[in-house]
């Protein structure tokens, strides 16, 4: 696809500034209205969905062309699809979503790229890892667990970790965790260790999309020779790849995909896994983009006029995941859950995608902020979450702001609930 | 006044895209790519390694030289931050794929190279990743009246002259030249170091002079001497053979005999 593909798209936008707003209906408050950071931000119709949309018809149609700060507009955005959703309920026939992304692409086609972007991708091609940390340091986290290792043994469940849970050392606990509740409840795990790669899809969103194909292709690969039944994830982003991006690029992975949110959800259902520990803590939880509305199935695509498409291939964000991780909260027991203004296909981003945490970080922290608030407003006493980016942008906001409100990964609560923190410590 | 050291760049689509990514357009006798970012071109980095190399043992500073249509600032920023203390970016819409041939682009930088004497060495890449003429080089050397070496890899400069490690099939052989000289760097050197993010934005302070074509010494318009007559992919044929036996023992003989016979075992 090129961004001359959504020309239609482009031209249709009549300006109306839903994609500011969370759909109208859904407002709870002024204070907590607005769906976008970038425009909530930065003030300016260029930073909106429509914004965006304006510059990439201008840029097609040559009366206007690409210079830094138009590129800056284009990647000031956590690519988060709040607008998308917005503009959907009114819409048929606008995916603003892939206008973004195909904005992004034509940036870096053109050459004008972020240098803390290059960074990433550079990363990338040296270690495998948008960290930029060493290849060989990716199983660590593994140590001493009796997992299998993929490259030699087959296995039922491949348990694929990320960039992030791999090396960031305040999230050790939690991916040995999710590992940990996996063997618990009696599955046949496996991992890739040192060997297991980046989704991708990072780079897609950057807008290097033959990096991303590359390593769509190579997890292509990895799953197949492993002939695992289930490739399950901690990673929100991966997720969304893996259940979008990579059908999409012809690349679908021959196994059931599930969140770590999903399985857990359908362990502690089945009754393969319990929660005993008492958690008498008031809970909200934030929806990460990548799980609830980034995180819908590839629905197929529609050639033609989008004002015939039927709904079924309409991609509108409900279909992400939002029970499983509410689920497992209610599963806690003594926990409660308060909901957000902004929550579900509507919610507020944290910050951290479209590679805005790397390249604009002020940027970054100010929308994670505005999430911790919003968390407060609700009186709850914690803010639990399924992605290690948001977990990581969270976590630093709300001890920035001195706010009493810890935030935990959903795996450290069923983790702890389980009774498996304790002996894991031992 | 220390050594000055010119290091050729080449702006390329990134080689290590997937082959989809390019899409050969034979009607327009030209390879489109669809969603791969400039970079410069990996021989390119070697020669801008080499040249660090050299400039840390022997002192000095390295200018970068590119050439082309809409060059990526960001690309440039990010060579230069690897150790370089200027850039010059020859730039002009009407450089695109078509005019620059091998002739045309050494004429150019040449041309250019004119313009940043007085300089000791001149280092570019073997060939350019998409190309893969290895022709530009010589090119330059011979209308700057230049020694030449190609291949090196491994290059060091004292008392006024170069030492170059040439790479032969079986080896390398070790060539030496008076300065100045142009030198066309392999593989074989290393990869280019990785600038810190730091040194990337610092970079942004360093040097860079964009000429325009009516700033050097040639005659206009530049022409392509070389003509696209035809462009198409490969054509890729296969056949398949199914190999038919009683029990898989015999069907298995049959196979080796077969792959024998081929020339494939």
């Amino acid at each position: 696809m090129a961004l001359s593909d959504y020309q239609r798209d482009m031209e249709g936008c009549s300006r109306c500034s839903s994609c500011k707003w969370v759909p109208f209906n859904q407002i709870k408050s002024w204070r907590f209205a607005k769906n976008c950071p970038s425009i909530c931000r930065y003030n300016f119709h260029a930073y909106s969905g429509s914004g965006r949309m304006i510059i990439g018809l201008s840029l097609l149609t040559g009366r206007s062309e690409l210079n830094d700060n138009v590129a800056e507009i284009v990647y000031k955005c956590q690519l988060c699809g709040a607008c998308d959703t917005a503009c959907k309920v009114y819409r048929d026939d606008i995916d603003l979503t892939e206008v973004l992304l195909e904005l992004r692409a034509h940036c870096v086609e053109q050459g004008f790229l972020m240098v803390e972007h290059m960074a990433m991708i550079d990363a990338l091609k040296r270690e495998d890892n948008v960290l930029g940390e060493p290849k060989a340091k990716r199983g660590e986290w593994a140590e001493g667990l009796p997992l299998k290792d993929i490259n030699r043994e087959r296995c039922e469940v491949l348990f694929h970790a990320g960039c992030r849970y791999s090396y960031d050392p305040d999230l050790r606990g939690t991916v040995r965790g999710a590992a940990l509740l996996l063997l618990e409840a009696g599955l046949d795990v496996g991992i890739a260790g040192a060997e297991e790669s980046c989704c991708g899809g990072r780079a897609y969103e950057l807008g290097y999309r033959g990096e991303a194909e590359n390593y769509a292709e190579d997890l292509l690969s990895r799953v197949k020779a492993s002939g695992a039944r289930i490739l399950v994830t901690p990673c929100a982003d991966g997720y969304a790849h893996f259940r979008y991006l990579y059908p999409r690029m012809g690349k679908e992975l021959p196994c059931e995909i599930l969140h770590m949110t999903q399985l857990l959800d359908r362990l502690v259902r089945e009754g393969r896994l319990r929660f005993r520990e008492q958690f008498p803590l008031l809970f909200t939880y934030h929806d990460p983009c990548h799980l609830g509305r980034m995180g819908e199935p590839y629905l197929g695509d529609w050639k033609g006029d989008k004002l015939q498409r039927p709904m079924s291939l309409k991609r509108a964000g409900r279909k992400g995941v939002y029970e499983a991780p509410r689920n497992l909260i209610q599963a806690l027991p003594g926990a409660g859950l308060v909901e957000m203004e902004r929550i579900r296909e509507y919610s507020w981003c944290c910050g951290a995608g479209g590679g805005v945490h790397e390249a604009f970080p002020e940027f970054s922290s100010w929308t994670a902020r505005e999430r911790v608030e919003e968390a407060l407003a609700t009186g709850a006493e914690a803010l639990a979450t399924a992605c290690p980016w948001c977990v990581r942008v969270l976590r630093d906001a709300s001890r920035e702001m001195r706010a009493e409100l810890p935030v935990y990964d959903l795996v450290d609560l069923a983790l702890q609930a389980a009774g498996i923190a304790e002996k894991e410590r031992v | 006044m220390g050594l000055h050291i010119v290091v050729l760049a080449k702006m390329v689509p990134d080689p290590e895209g997937p082959p989809s990514s390019f899409e050969v357009r034979s009607e327009e006798k030209r390879v489109a790519v669809r969603g791969l970012p400039p970079v410069i071109n990996p021989f390119d980095e070697n020669a801008l390694e080499a040249a660090i190399r050299i400039k840390e043992r022997a002192g000095g500073s390295i200018t970068l030289l590119s050439l082309g249509r809409n060059l990526s600032r960001a690309v440039i920023l990010k060579a230069v931050a690897a150790g370089a203390d200027a850039s010059v970016l020859v730039e002009e819409d009407s450089l695109d794929q078509a005019l620059l041939d091998s002739r045309s682009t050494a004429v150019l930088l040449a041309a250019a190279l004119r313009t940043l004497e007085p300089f000791d060495l001149v280092l570019c890449g073997r060939q350019a990743s998409d190309t893969n003429a290895g022709v530009v080089g010589l090119g330059v050397a011979q209308l700057l009246g230049l020694p030449a070496v190609t291949l090196a890899q491994k290059v060091e400069v004292a008392d006024g002259r170069v030492m170059v490690e040439r790479v032969l099939s079986d080896g390398y052989e070790v060539v030496e030249c008076p300065l100045p000289a142009l030198v066309t760097v392999s593989g074989e050197v290393g990869d280019l170091r990785y600038p810190s993010l730091q040194a990337i934005r610092a970079a942004k302070e360093l040097p860079q002079r964009i000429v325009r074509l009516q700033d050097l010494e040639i005659s206009l318009p530049i022409e392509a001497w070389v003509e696209t007559v035809s462009l198409a992919p490969p054509r890729r044929e296969r056949s398949c053979r199914m190999v038919e036996a009683d029990t898989p023992a015999e069907a298995g003989e049959r196979l080796a005999q077969l792959l024998w016979e081929d020339k494939v075992v």
